[in-house]
């Protein structure tokens, strides 16, 4: 996802809004005579589309004015009744909580590691390449694997983090199964990771600065802090803009690394929106209500994604 | 240089190197804990340096957690998306990149909306529609969401927009047809980047934990996160060196795809930077 997401970060500076023109986009010449050859081409990726993105996006809406039975047989309609147990659950409301929580803690600092660790890379003499792999190395792991190693890590008993609490004479804690420490342990797991996606798409985002403009400041003489806030960070507006619309879709997102570490436990300390979605439709086998808090979901992070989309932007030559 | 550059140099490569190491520590602790022996863990904790070696973790690990069937089901489904992914979006972003048709910009503005949509949050509702159909539990099930990427008919679309229109018109007055333009001239053309969004695909499904949870129901499908979850769940409480071998095992074959393609990556993705 992350390098993915890289490559459409450093198109996304260059190219229009969805749906936009450029005179680049049409071709001069070419197949260019009406046939159906186009849409023929077109069509399993459309369908595909169609049924397993809008589609979702779609029943999400549909599901959650239903209640559903998980085994097959027919829906019973149920009016706002799923909106309103969601509103009213204090497990969502705990869910939701802690879900600003985790979405504050980990977007705003990998947001600013990030970025400076990407500019770090550029400053690093020889061997910058290997501070690169290995800075990248989280974004390809398996978040699961890493959950479980995370938890090997802050286990109470034998834990790395525990005897290094004990070297400086602290008692050790019980990272994971205590209501307090419990999501700030999966913090940090989600800031290993969101980290080394934003350095990514900053060191593109960097890579986009022509040399020119490097050689400009230093006749100038305009270095250091000066020049990342007067002439840089202008320049990387739009993998700002970027970085913080996926860091927010990721963040709110987050799933699998509280399903290993915590369940969303203890007490639903550190449950989020999608374990407590999880939770709802395949524990409780509230599927309409499961839908009402995907749908929700799916409306604000598309809203966020629709104010912060690519836009045609003045810079690009 | 002037010494003071060299100060600079120096100070950030001490942070660098520092960096890196954060970022390692975790691959580090995973694979050190996976060769130490099991007795004594929980009371003692481990030197940072292995100093006793006990690689029957790893087949303890490979046996309990069902690693053999988990990693030839990943293998499937990961390739399996792969070729149908590729089979659908190579021709979709052709269509998108060289062709003049009615409603073409509505049809790229419905492929770039779909970025906007949130992965996760619309697995559920994916679910649902898919037990409608009466497909859970089957391997089916988990590969057909994901025929199509609407990131990979975007990224290949950038790249195939940079084939010049000089070497189109060649292979038309040279009488090959569009298919046979595709597959001789612009799939040749792009291959970087169609090598580039393989290993994306690779990456995210190899990766992918919420699907498979909600899909798989029997061990006989069940892809190698889902079995290593399954295992840590299981009473395998605090049996940590085999948690973590499996963990490395899970985690192993992205890693290496990515240091062995690491290069061919970068250049693949360069390609899609220069046509944007």
């Amino acid at each position: 996802m992350s390098l993915l997401t890289r490559s459409a970060a450093k198109v996304a500076a260059a190219t229009p809004a969805p749906g936009g023109r450029t005179g680049k986009q049409a071709p001069t010449s070419g197949y260019s005579r009406p046939s159906l050859t186009p849409y023929l081409l077109l069509l399993p990726a459309l369908a595909a589309l169609l049924l397993f993105v809008y589609g979702p996006a779609l029943l999400s809406l549909i599901g959650s004015f239903f209640v559903i039975p998980l085994s097959g047989g027919s829906w019973k309609y149920a009016g706002i009744n799923n909106y309103l147990k969601v509103f009213a659950d204090p497990l969502i409301h705990q869910a939701a909580w802690n879900t600003l929580v985790y979405s504050l803690a980990t977007i705003i600092p990998s947001i600013v590691l990030g970025l400076l660790l990407a500019l770090l890379m550029e400053k690093m003499g020889r061997g910058s390449w290997l501070a690169k792999t290995a800075l990248i190395l989280p974004m390809t792991a398996n978040m699961v694997a890493m959950a479980v190693v995370f938890k090997w890590i802050f286990a109470f008993q034998g834990g790395f983090a525990n005897q290094l609490l004990g070297i400086v004479g602290l008692a050790p804690v019980n990272w994971l199964d205590e209501a307090d420490t419990s999501l700030f342990t999966v913090i940090l797991l989600g800031l290993w990771r969101a980290t080394s996606l934003c350095m990514l798409l900053f060191m593109a985002g960097l890579t986009t600065i022509p040399s020119s403009i490097h050689e400009a400041t230093a006749v100038e003489g305009i270095r250091g802090f000066t020049k990342l806030r007067t002439v840089i960070l202008p320049m990387l507006r739009p993998t700002v803009v970027f970085v913080t619309v996926l860091s927010i879709t990721g963040a709110v997102q987050v799933f699998e690394i509280v399903n290993v570490m915590t369940k969303g436990g203890p007490l639903g300390s550190s449950e989020t929106a999608m374990t407590a979605a999880h939770k709802v439709g395949f524990e409780y086998f509230r599927i309409g209500e499961a839908s009402a808090i995907s749908f929700i979901l799916i409306a604000l992070l598309l809203a966020v994604g629709i104010i912060g989309r690519p836009r045609r932007t003045k810079e690009t030559p | 240089m002037t010494k003071l550059n060299k100060v600079h140099t120096a100070l950030a490569t001490t942070l660098g190197i520092l960096a890196a190491a954060l970022a390692l520590f975790p691959f580090y602790w995973m694979v050190r804990t996976a060769v130490a022996p099991a007795e004594g863990l929980t009371t003692t904790g481990l030197s940072l340096i292995p100093v006793e070696f006990d690689f029957s973790n790893f087949t303890r690990a490979w046996d309990k957690a069902n690693l053999g069937q988990a990693m030839l089901n990943g293998i499937a489904v990961t390739l399996g998306i792969l070729v149908l992914q590729l089979l659908t979006c190579i021709p979709a972003a052709y269509a998108l990149s060289k062709f003049r048709f009615r409603g073409a910009g509505l049809i790229l503005g419905l492929v770039l909306a779909c970025l906007l949509i949130p992965h996760q949050a619309t697995m559920i509702p994916t679910f649902v529609g898919l037990n409608l159909l009466g497909l859970g539990d089957t391997r089916l099930g988990l590969v057909l969401p994901f025929v199509t990427s609407a990131i990979g008919i975007f990224m290949l679309r950038q790249q195939m927009m940079a084939v010049p229109e000089a070497i189109m018109e060649a292979a038309e007055t040279d009488g090959l047809g569009p298919l046979r333009t595709l597959v001789s001239v612009v799939v040749p053309i792009s291959a970087p980047s169609i090598a580039a969004f393989s290993m994306l695909s690779i990456f995210t499904h190899w990766n992918d934990y919420l699907w498979p949870l909600l899909v798989a129901r029997s061990p006989a499908i069940m892809t190698p996160p889902l079995s290593l979850a399954i295992f840590q769940n299981a009473d395998t409480g605090f049996d940590y060196p085999a948690l973590a071998a499996a963990a490395a095992i899970v985690t192993a074959p992205v890693v290496i795809l990515f240091l062995l393609a690491q290069r061919h990556f970068v250049r693949g993705m360069a390609g899609t930077e220069v046509a944007g």
